[in-house]
This record gives C-alpha cells, structure tokens and sequence, in this order.
C-alpha cells in the first residue's frame, strides 16, 4: 500500500505522506494557512478555528491543522467563503484585544500582528467593553499578560504533550478563559520556557528580558549550549555585545528545539559584570592588569623557567571540559609538544572518563547510543534518578519513548517513586522502578548480571567472557545483594529478563555511577550486562553515559587526559601523565613547578586543604578563566578567556556528537578566545626572537584546528562502533578480569546518608552567574523527607546542622522537604556551598583517578534557638 | 386518565410504585434482560433496535442502532457505554423523573445495550445537582448488584456488567458527549474535536457508546414487544414515544409521554391544559433551550424530528418551552444567550468570544441602548459563530438568537427605535465579561 498521497490544493496537485495534515500540505503546495493553535510539535487542537477551509464535499468547512489528507481530496483555502470565516475569527480574536502592540514583547514577531495585517485593520469590531485581566506572573520568571492571550493552550498543550510536566491549564469558562498554574499554585515546574517560546502573542514573556530590547533589533546567532552534555542546539539573541535572550527553533538540534531552565533563562553568566576581562600577572605581590604581549611573555618565561630548572615534566595543565575540542587538542598539544610534558587533564576526570575508558576498553569506542537509540528501545535500564535534573533533555528524549513509542522504563536509584512538583521524575514514570539503598549501584549491576546469568543470557556472549563472569558471580547469593541494596531476588530477575529478552535494550547510566565509588569497574560490569544481554551493537541498544560537560565527551578525544592521545589513541601505563589530583599531590611533594589551570578550580573541585597546600608550593600558577576562582587569587598569571558565546568551535555531546558552536558576540573587554591563546602560546614558545604576538597566531581560523586534530587520529574520525566490535570484545574477553567482590550489606544505624548533586536550575559555578537561574534558585537547602523530618521536628525552612562522624565541622542549611527521597536520606545540590563537601569522605577511582566525595553518613540536628 | 398509552412512564404513573427492585421486577422488569442474555445474539438485538428506528432521545436524534453497529466487533481491548444523564437543557426535565422515579428502567436498558456492544463497563454520567437522582441511582445500582442483575456472569450468561454512577460538577457543556469522556476521565470537560468519534476512540481512547437516559429506557420495552410494536407507534423516521418535558406560560406544565408525532397544537392546548390565564400564546420553543423559536403560525407541525427540521427548529430534547403575548423576546433571547455565554468552554474563538459580544448586543438594546445596526450585527455575530465551532454548542447558541429576529424583528427595531424595553422600561443589567 502506497503511503502517498496526492490532492489538489487551490488547483495545484500536491503530492504528501499519508498523515499529512491539510496546513502541512497547503504548506508545500506553497498556501500558507494563517493559525493560532497549530503547531508541528503539538497533537492537533482545532480550537482557534483560524485555520478553516474548504474541502469539496463537505458541508462545512474544516479546520486545516486536524484534518488529515486523504486521496483526492480537493482544497480551497482562499475562497471567498474561506476568506469570510478567516476574517471572522481574527475579528473575534482582535475584539478583546488590548492591542498595545507598541508595549509587548513579543511586537514585531507575533502571530496575531502578523495575520491582522494580512487580513485587515488591527481594530477592535464590536463594543467598547473589553474583558480585561490582570496582568500576574507565572512564578519569577514568566509574566502572564491575559488580555493578550489567544487561548490556543499551545502553552499548555506543550507542558503536557512535550515536557511532560503538567503545570499548566486552563481556568474558567467562556471569555473568562485563562491559563494558569495547575490549581492556581506559585508554578514549579521544569522552567524550561516552552510556553513562553511556543506562545504565538505576548501573553507568555519571559521577566529577565522584559522591555530590554524590540525582537527586530535581534541578531540571532546560532550555537550549542554550554551547560551540559545534551548538547542542545540554541540561538543567542543580541544586540550590540549584550545577549538579550535565548531562543531555539523547533525540530532543530539533537534537542529538536526543546530546551531545559539552564539553556533558555542561563545566558545571563556571559555578560556578567564579574567577569575577567583582562589579562593580569601578580608583580611583587601586586596585581597588575597588563598587555597580551606582556602576559604572553611572563607565561612563557614562567613555563621556560620551570623546564629549564626543573625538566618537563614539572609542568601541569588541567583544562575545563566546557572548552571547545579546538582548544583541547591545542593545550593538550602545548603540553605535550611544546612544554614536553605528559601531565594534561581535564574536567572529564571528574567523572566522565570512567565511561569513555571503560567503553573504549571493551567496545574499541565510547560511540554506542544516540538519542534516535533511546526512540527506537523497547526497554530503557537507567540508572540515573536524577536525570531530569542533570540532563533534562536526554531525560525529555526518555519521556518522549515511553509516552509515543511505548518504551518500558526500568529506573534504578536511591529514590522514592512520588513526584511531588511539577519537574519530572524519572521513576514516578517508570513501568517499574527499582529503589536502592544509596550507593548500592554496583550491587544493583550485581543482582542483575546475576539474574541474567542465571536466565536467559544471550547465546553471543563470548565463551570466556560468559565463564570469567560467572566464576566471578559464583558464591555470591542473592540474599547478600539484597542485604546490600534491599532488592528482592525476584525483582531482579523480572526486571533483568524483561531487559535481556526485550528486542532492543539500552542502558543509560549517570553520576550516581560515574561518580559513584569505583565508578570505572562499574562502567566495565555494566559492558559486560549489555553483553550479557545481547543488548548491543544494534540500533536501540548499546550504553548511553550521561556526560555533566558540554564537551567532556570531546575533551577525553581531544588527548585531554593522560591516559589518551587525540582518537582515543590509549598511552601505556608508563607513559602516561598525572591526574589532576595527581598533579596537585605531584605539586606538593614539590615535582610539579608550574601549573596551568584553563577553567578549572581545584580548591573548589577538590579537597580544599589538600589543594590549598600543594598550590602554595608551586613557582607559577597560571589561571585561564571567566571569573575570579578561589583558585585565580592565588595564580601568578590570570588570562581572561572567552566564553562560548563569543568563540567558535566544536563541542562533542554525550551521544559523540560534534557540533559547532558559532560566535555570538565579541570576546568582552580584552579577552581572548581560548583557542587563540593557546595557538599563540605554542609558537611563542618555539621561538625566543621578539615577535609581536598577533603574529604569533599560527591558526588562520578553529577550522584549521579542527583540521590537524583529525589529521592526528590514526584510527580516522569519528570512530563508531561497527565490524571493529567484534574484534574488540573478543580482545577485551581474553583479557578481562572480571572481578565481583560480595557487596556489603547496608547498615542503618539513625545517621543520614547525603548526597551532593545537582539542582535543573544549575550547572557548576557558571550558572550562579545567570539571574535567571539565581531567581529559581540562589542557595543550598538541605532536602529531607518529610517523615523523618516530623519524626526530628524540624519544619521547612528550618535551619538544621549537619555533622560528619569523626570531624568537628559542622554546617548549617536550611530545609526543604523532598517526598522523593528516601526516608533516611538526604540531597544537598552543589551549587553554591563548598563547606559540605570539605566535610565528605574523600576517595579515588582506583583505575582512574577519579574523585570522589560526593556521599557519605552524616548526622544531622535541630539548630538550638539560644532565648 | 393519559390520553395515549404509556410507555416509559407507565409503572410511576401506577399508584404506590417506589421504583424499588421488587416493585420492577413484578412489574416484568429484567424479563427482557434475560431473554437477551439467554436467547438473542448480541447482533441480533441490534438488529432489533434498527428495526424498531429508535433514535437518541438526547437531541441529536441519531439512529441508536445505527450507532451500536460502529463498534469495531473485533476490539481487543475495553469497551465502554456511557449513558448521558447530565441533562442540562433549559426547560428539560424527563431524564431527571426517569431516573428518580423508575431507576430499574434505564438501568436494565443500559445492560442490554452493554450486551450489545460488547461492554463490560458503563459509567452514568448524572448532572451534579441531581442529588437525590444519583442517591436513588447509587442505591438501585446496589440493589441490582445483590441481585446479580450487576457483576459477574448474568444470568449465567457468562456476560459481566459493571455500572458506576459519576458525578457531574455543574457544567452544562458536559452533556455534549465528548466532554462528557473527558469529565468522567477526570480532566476539564470540554468537547473533543471528531474524527475520531466515540464509537472508535472514545472513553481512554477506547470504542464506547454515549446514550441518553431515555434512549436507553426505551430498550427493555423494544425487546418485551418487540420492534414491530415499537415502529408502529410514532410517524415515519421518528418511532416509539417521547417525553415531552413542557413549561413556560401553560396551565399545566410537566413530563408528558406522547407518540412522536402529536402536533404542538394538541401537546400545549389539549396535555398541557392551554395558555396560562387563556393568554394569545406568542413564540415558544420546541426542543430545549438550542432549538430556535417558532410561532403560532407552527402550531400544526407534529412533532417530530423531519417536520420540526423542516420547519426551521429542531425537536432536540424535547423540552417545550411556551411563551405568551406579555414576552419580550429580546428579553427572553437575552436571558438564553446569558445562559450560553455562562456556559461556553471557551475552548474555541467563535463561541468563546462571540457569546460575549452577542449578549453584550443583547444587554444594551434591551436596557435602550441599543445602536442602529445591532441587529445585523448580531446576524453577524451568530453567522461567524455557527458552523466554525468545535462542537454543536455554537449551533446551539445561535439557534434561538437568529430565530428569534427572524421572526420578531420589529420588536428589536422597536427597542431601538424608543431607546426602551417595551416590557421592561426600566431594566437595568450588569455588564458583560
Ligand atoms: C452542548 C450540548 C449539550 C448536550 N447536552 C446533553 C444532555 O444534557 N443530555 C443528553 O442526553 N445529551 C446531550 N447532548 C447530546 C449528546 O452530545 C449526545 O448526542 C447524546 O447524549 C447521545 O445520546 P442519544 O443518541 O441517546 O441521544 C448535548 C449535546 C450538545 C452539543
Ligand atoms: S498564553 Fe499564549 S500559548 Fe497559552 S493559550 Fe494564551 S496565547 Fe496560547
Ligand atoms: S543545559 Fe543541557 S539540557 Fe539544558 S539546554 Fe543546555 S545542553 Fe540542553
Ligand atoms: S463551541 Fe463553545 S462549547 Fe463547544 S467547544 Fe467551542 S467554546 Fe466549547
Ligand atoms: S490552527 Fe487550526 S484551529 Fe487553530
């Protein structure tokens, strides 16, 4: 059967797929239709009636946005009957109206402007009593302005059909219709701006932009967002060097136009009055802001210097995964090439190489899954609770499967089911959800290895894999992964078979693992379950690892860490470099001089003392960033680097997806693009004849670099997962040491266990810079579950004082009650306080160096209120 | 002694019946329950019901049978009834004496209509004022489930049955059937867009059948005696009684069951008692508050669906509203259309926006103010409203607005004219939105 269909659109024949709607055809057949509540992304409404034609043998006419095509059909949509509907409704929609076009936001890109013109004067028709609203707010952040509304509930249709978070609907009846929080509640929902984006007029603007700009004077720059691994896909709206707001446009981007809070209202951190500006060098214990040419100098004189005294390898650099892959490849080149050191890291230490190495060990690369894997599952594995709040639109692409492809969804974290504001929660959507002790991940991972062992593992399973995992589970019960998780045996089993025997089956895995204690081995144990299942190699299978940065995925490709060279290229053991953690200890034993920080700040990201000793002992620090760090205090060197708004490049999302991001606005004050600091610092140091650094670029655009990055990777770019899987596992099976240690039970003795994470309104320090996101959200709460809450008396907002065992440091935080934690638990997210986490234990990957201190037992009690 | 024999209503009108279980059952009820379950083919009775032309008594009139037999027969999943008793119709108020007085009726109906399509789960949808029609519908349901009547295996049949009463929340909107799914699915009522229709994704996407409460009643009588009897009764397309809910200015206003097909003649002067206080009777409505007005000159139409339509009105739901000579029309348009304006969903431009402006029009010719040109602006109006909604309401809304200047025009002029209601001269009326 023919999936096409042909019809005749004002006599023109158009030729569609079947499903088509008729505004969709008439599109192509070059007939635009005027509408309201039409929109591509949204299940047909029909309820502005804008859009009604004439379609022969009909009595009445249709609406064009719901009818869908059939064969034959004939079409009119500009008759004179047509013409007089469309008029009608557009008088209706102008009646009451307050047409204060010159005052509103959206003037100059608003739908009803636009087919007012077409279909006449903008005049209220019919009386002079309008009905009138007042204007009110959703929340901090979106201003409601009623009397403009079309009510189309595009806006509320959006937070339905595509966020899935409910906030949103209608109140009243009649002309008094209105849109609203769901029952009329202070909104707190995902804040992810769809409705203010998809709403055709001005009656949904957004308050951090408000009256700061007409939309004509907008240039629109199109990039990727730098607050995650999504990758996202967004515009930056600006005028003269100042970004005035976000946009994206829809089914654009692997984010198809969807935006989180942190993309559409975060902007506000690059033009942010704190920003460095300009290059400075301490002289004699002074700060003095100085020339490129003269920090260009002193850095290479401090780097010589340290080569020159103390060899090489007593320099150090850690850069940022935020920076783009040009500018990792140039300061793992200048490292490598042109300091001669092998010690070079970056931000993907913090949790992200333990998926790129792992994968890359067992599969020969890290690209397994990407988001048309997660449409195309039928069973999705997360173990990533919080994923909504870390990656808030790889979580959209979940809901999207479980809602429209009939996905099954099997969670796997330390939380409660319940859902208690409107911000998805991945388990309260889950077909079944699996509710661990906190930090049992790995026994998880263990139970269901173990119930898919003893089930129906899949028969490709290489023979000497398939018999080291076994020898490895063998003798470990699952009474002891229960007592360690408090996971039934059954519940492994169902839920490890309806993984295993379902067609396509992917894993997706976040912090709690990558971050999680050992997370490298886990990264391995989880291979070998998809392996086990016979969930990989095949599209809707494979693993997914949830990356924090926009482009730790591309820094580990880059040669950004010391364990690769560009591609992959894996060092041997001995000539690999230090850890960034290594690095600093390396500095306090007094073998690394100098170190170069680009976006990093240690002595937030690490353990503070041990940071703050080590950076004392060095001979030259050099800070490259956008704010003043902790860490920038203390540098000899402060560079001001440019932010992703004002630098182009290529980011690698989480998926291996590279993408470019475009420069929006000239770098602010005197910085530079990092990039070009680095390129300029490579030939500075080749050279020790005084040449004006200009000249020194060597680079005639990020294109170049991009181009000799390639050209640095052996196995060619972009290495996916193809006949080489084969090869790979099978050298990976002989070799693999495949380790399960009986997991620990879980013991609670009345202490709390905590968890440091993070918030949707907040990536790192940069977001805390962005008004829009400080307004969600400005300070660190404690989250307790409002049981164990009563049971200590404590009301919300209460300020309670939490105290390791073994340490004298005590914090203080407000509360806030959370029904998704579990009892006994608590969330503390990390944006804004570093004392909590000085106060956690502290421990590595012992493989890969990675930190960790993100959990730990803790007490907690009532601030005693002296009278 | 009625006139005609009684169908519906035949067991209220016997002296001392309280509708209880045990006064139905002596009165023959569930006889025809059994013998469906027993002896007929769920085919056969729909069958039986095209047979007897049965069309729904909710105001569409749309053939019952006809609408059974767009079931898909080889549905895999849920299928659902839904009988409509949210009757909200201004001066409708037979569902309402059906349910309170007889409750087995309807509900042995609905079991046989369940049967036949193949559902195993009905809700019955009643307005939420009626308190005490829920209560008695609540207590018969129990009394009906002891009995076995509800539940599992009927009868032995193996064929189960499960009925729920859900509550309406005063919404007149959620009598028209979509928004009625959407009600009972506990989201705001408002009407869907069709396609698709009910009968393939209706109740949570699934087929179900929505009937009215009368609709319903009439099946244990079209299977006790058959659809031969049940054809003979009535004229042409329109078959079997209906219960005409009369008011206004009558002698006797109330619920009275007559063949389809008895004249507006008969049922006002001859049932009703004739014009209160032998009054010149000036308009009156013949279907419920959304079938446009006729006049005196209609007097002789039957009543049923076919000649009402013709003669510009529709039958509706039977609700037969009388107006004498003292009426001011503009009035009676305008205490309509306040009911409408109050009543819209909002959903869609033209009713949303246009019932507003309607009855603002309607406002101030009424209170003197009214402007040249209103009254085509009102024409307007209702033109730009009717035939673009999502759902029947926008026909409705009109209806009675377009008829009435249609037949009453000089009245309009002449408010306009004198700048003064010729009945009210000192009405005084809040503004509108
Ligand atoms: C605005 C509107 C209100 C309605 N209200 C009712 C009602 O109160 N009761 C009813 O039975 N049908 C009502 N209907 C008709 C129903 O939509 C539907 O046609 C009927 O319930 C079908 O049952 P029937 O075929 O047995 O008549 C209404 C229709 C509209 C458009
Ligand atoms: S606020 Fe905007 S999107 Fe929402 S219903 Fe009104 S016009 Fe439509
Ligand atoms: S923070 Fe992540 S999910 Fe949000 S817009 Fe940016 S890339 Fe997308
Ligand atoms: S016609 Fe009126 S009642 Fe019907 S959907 Fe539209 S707004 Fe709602
Ligand atoms: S665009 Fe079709 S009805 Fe609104």
């Amino acid at each position: 059967m023919s999936s096409r269909i042909t019809l005749k659109i004002n006599d023109q024949e158009v030729t569609v797929e079947k499903g088509t709607r008729v505004i969709e055809a008439a599109k192509l057949a070059g007939a635009e239709i005027a509408h309201f509540c039409y929109h591509p992304k949204l299940k047909p409404d029909a309820n502005c009636r804008m859009c009604l034609v004439e379609i022969e043998k009909m009595p009445k006419l249709q609406t064009s946005c719901s009818t869908e095509v059939s064969e034959g059909m004939v079409v009119q949509t500009a008759s004179e009957k047509v013409l007089d509907a469309q008029k009608g409704v557009m008088a209706f929609l102008l009646g009451n109206h307050p047409l204060d076009c010159p005052e509103c936001d959206q003037g100059g890109e608003c739908q009803l402007q636009d087919f007012a013109h077409q279909y006449g004067a903008m005049t209220s028709p019919f009386g002079e009593t309008k009905r009138t609203f007042e204007k009110t707010y959703f929340g901090p952040l979106i201003e409601k302005e009623m009397n403009r509304c079309v009510s189309c509930l595009r806006c509320v249709r959006y937070c339905d059909e595509v966020i899935g978070s409910n906030a949103l609907g209608s109140m009243n009846r009649g002309s008094m219709h209105e849109v609203g929080a769901f029952a009329q509640q202070e909104l707190d929902c995902e804040f992810c701006g769809g409705c203010i984006q998809i709403c055709p007029v001005g009656a949904l603007t957004s308050r951090v932009s408000m009256f700061d700009y007409r939309t004509w004077q907008l240039k629109k720059t199109e990039t990727v967002c730098n607050y995650c691994g999504d990758g996202c896909t967004l515009t930056l709206e600006t005028v003269d060097e100042d970004i005035k707001r976000v946009s994206s446009e829809t089914g654009v981007g692997r984010n198809g136009g969807d935006l989180c809070a942190r993309g559409f209202f975060g902007y506000g951190a690059v033009n942010h009055e704190s920003r460095l500006t300009r290059p400075r060098i301490r002289l004699n214990n002074n700060d003095l802001e100085v020339t490129w040419e003269w920090a260009y100098q002193t850095v290479t004189d401090g780097l010589k210097a340290a080569i020159q005294t103390h060899g090489p390898k007593a320099v150090g650099g850690i850069i940022s995964a935020q920076c783009t892959n040009e500018e990792i490849y140039l300061f793992q080149k200048l490292m490598r090439e042109s300091v001669g050191t092998p010690h070079i890291d970056s931000g993907a230490r913090f949790g992200y190489i333990n998926a790129i190495a792992a994968l890359t060990d067992v599969f020969g690369t890290a690209r397994l899954s990407r988001y048309e894997d997660i449409s195309e599952a039928d069973c999705l594995l997360v173990f990533a609770g919080d994923m909504t709040e870390t990656n808030p639109i790889t979580a959209l692409k979940v809901k999207d499967a479980i809602r429209n492809h009939k996905t099954k969804l099997f969670t796997v974290a330390p939380y409660h089911r319940k859902r208690e504001t409107y911000i998805s929660h991945l388990p309260h959507l889950a077909t079944q959800h699996t509710e661990i002790s906190m930090g049992s991940e790995n026994a998880a991972i263990l139970g269901f290895t173990k119930a898919i062992l003893e089930g129906t593992p899949s028969p490709h399973t290489p023979s000497d894999l398939f018999e080291k995992i076994k020898f490895a589970v063998n003798g470990i019960s699952f009474d002891q992964i229960e007592s360690a998780t408090g996971v039934s045996e059954q519940a492994f089993k169902d839920i490890g078979a309806g993984f295993a025997n379902a067609e396509r089956g992917l894993i997706i895995v976040g912090r709690s693992i990558l971050r999680g204690i050992e997370g490298y081995q886990s990264m391995l144990r989880l291979a070998e379950l998809s392996i086990l299942s016979g969930q990989v190699g095949r599209p809707g299978t494979g693993i997914l690892a949830l990356a924090k940065e926009s482009n730790a995925f591309g820094a580990v490709e880059m040669g950004g860490t010391p364990e690769f060279l560009p591609g992959f290229q894996s060092l041997k053991k001995e000539e690999r470099g230090y850890t960034a953690l290594e690095m600093i200890d390396a500095a306090a034993r007094g073998e690394i001089k100098a170190l170069y920080l680009v976006g990093e700040n240690p002595l937030r990201s690490l353990p503070q003392k041990r940071v703050a000793e080590a950076l004392k002992q060095l001979d030259f620090l050099i800070c490259q960033d956008l704010y003043p760090t902790e860490t920038t205090a203390l540098a000899h060197v402060v560079l001001p680097g440019a932010s992703y708004a004002e630098k182009s490049g290529r980011f690698t999302n989480h998926e291996g997806e590279t993408q470019k991001i475009r420069e929006a606005i000239d770098p602010l004050g005197n910085a530079k693009p990092d990039w070009q600091i680095f390129s300029t610092l490579i030939n500075k140091m080749k050279t020790t004849e005084k040449v004006p650094y200009q000249k020194l670029l060597g680079y005639a655009s990020v294109d170049a670099v991009w181009k000799e990055a390639v050209m640095a990777m052996p196995q060619g770019w972009p290495v996916l997962l193809g006949s080489k899987m084969q090869e790979s596992l099978a050298a990976y099976a002989a070799r693999a040491n495949v380790t399960w240690l009986a997991p620990e039970p879980f013991v609670k003795n009345g202490a709390f266990d905590l968890q440091v994470g993070q918030s949707l309104f907040h990536s790192g320090k940069m977001s805390t810079y962005a008004t829009g996101l400080t307004t969600l959200q400005d300070k660190m709460m404690v989250l307790m579950h409002p049981e164990d809450a009563e049971r200590l008396e404590i009301e919300e907002e209460e300020l309670v004082q939490i105290s390791v065992e073994g340490s004298d440091a005590v914090i203080e935080l407000p509360v806030k009650y959370s029904k998704k934690l579990s009892e006994g638990t608590l969330f503390i997210s990390e944006h804004f306080a570093l004392e909590i986490k000085k106060m956690l234990p502290f421990t590595t990957d012992s493989t890969t160096g990675v930190p960790y201190g993100d959990r730990g037992r803790v007490s907690l009690a009532k601030v005693r209120v002296s009278t | 002694m009625p006139k005609y024999e009684l169908v519906l209503l035949k067991n209220m009108a016997q002296p001392g019946y309280t509708g209880s279980l045990e006064a139905y059952r002596q009165a023959g009820g569930y006889a025809a329950l059994e013998k469906v379950l027993k002896e007929r083919t769920p085919a056969d009775i729909i069958e039986e019901v095209k047979k007897s032309g049965l069309r729904g008594r909710g105001g569409a009139g749309f053939p019952t049978g006809l609408k059974w037999s767009f079931i898909p027969k080889d549905h895999k999943g849920l299928k659902y009834l839904c009988c409509n008793a949210d009757e909200s119709e201004p001066g409708t108020y037979k569902d309402r004496q059906l349910i309170e007085r007889d409750p087995h009726q309807m509900l042995e109906g609905l079991a046989i209509c369940c049967y036949a399509i193949g559902a195993e789960r009905a809700y019955i949808y009643i307005r939420g004022e009626f308190d005490l029609g829920a209560e008695v519908l609540e207590n018969a349901i129990q009394e009906a489930y002891r009995a076995n009547l509800f539940g599992k295996d009927l009868f032995g049949s193996g064929v189960n049955v499960d009925v729920s009463v859900h509550r309406g929340a005063g919404a007149y909107i959620c009598g028209e059937e979509t928004a009625l799914l959407e009600s009972i699915e506990g989201k705001r009522g408002k009407p869907r867009i069709k396609p698709p229709f009910p009968a393939i994704h209706g109740l949570y996407q699934e087929p179900t059948v929505i009937n009215n409460v009368e609709t319903l009643a009439n099946l244990p009588h079209i299977i006790n005696r058959g659809a031969e009897w049940f054809a003979s009764i009535g004229i042409g397309k329109s078959t079997g009684t209906r219960v005409f809910s009369v008011s206004g200015h009558v002698k006797r206003p109330g619920n009275y069951e007559v063949p389809m097909g008895v004249t507006l003649r008969e049922m006002i002067y001859d049932i009703a008692g004739g014009m209160r206080g032998d009054k010149p009777l000036k308009a009156f409505i013949p279907g419920g508050a959304s079938a446009p007005m006729m006049k005196p000159e209609h007097l002789d139409i039957p009543l049923d669906f076919e000649s009402i339509k013709e003669a510009g009105s529709m039958l509706g739901s039977g609700g037969i509203t009388v107006m004498e000579e003292e009426t001011c029309i503009v009035w009676a348009a305008m205490n309509l259309m306040e009911f409408f304006h109050h009543e819209s969903c909002g959903q869609c431009t033209p009713c949303r926006e246009g019932s507003g402006w309607v009855l603002q029009i309607l406002h101030r010719i009424e209170q003197g103010h009214g402007r040249e040109g209103d009254i085509e602006q009102l024409e307007n109006l209702c033109r730009r409203i009717e035939g673009k909604t999502v759902c029947a309401f926008g026909e409705a809304e009109v209806g009675p607005i377009l008829s009435s200047i249609k037949h009453f025009r000089a009245e309009y002029e002449q408010h306009i004219r004198e700048k003064c209601c010729p009945f009210h001269p000192n009405a005084t009326l809040s503004m509108v939105h």
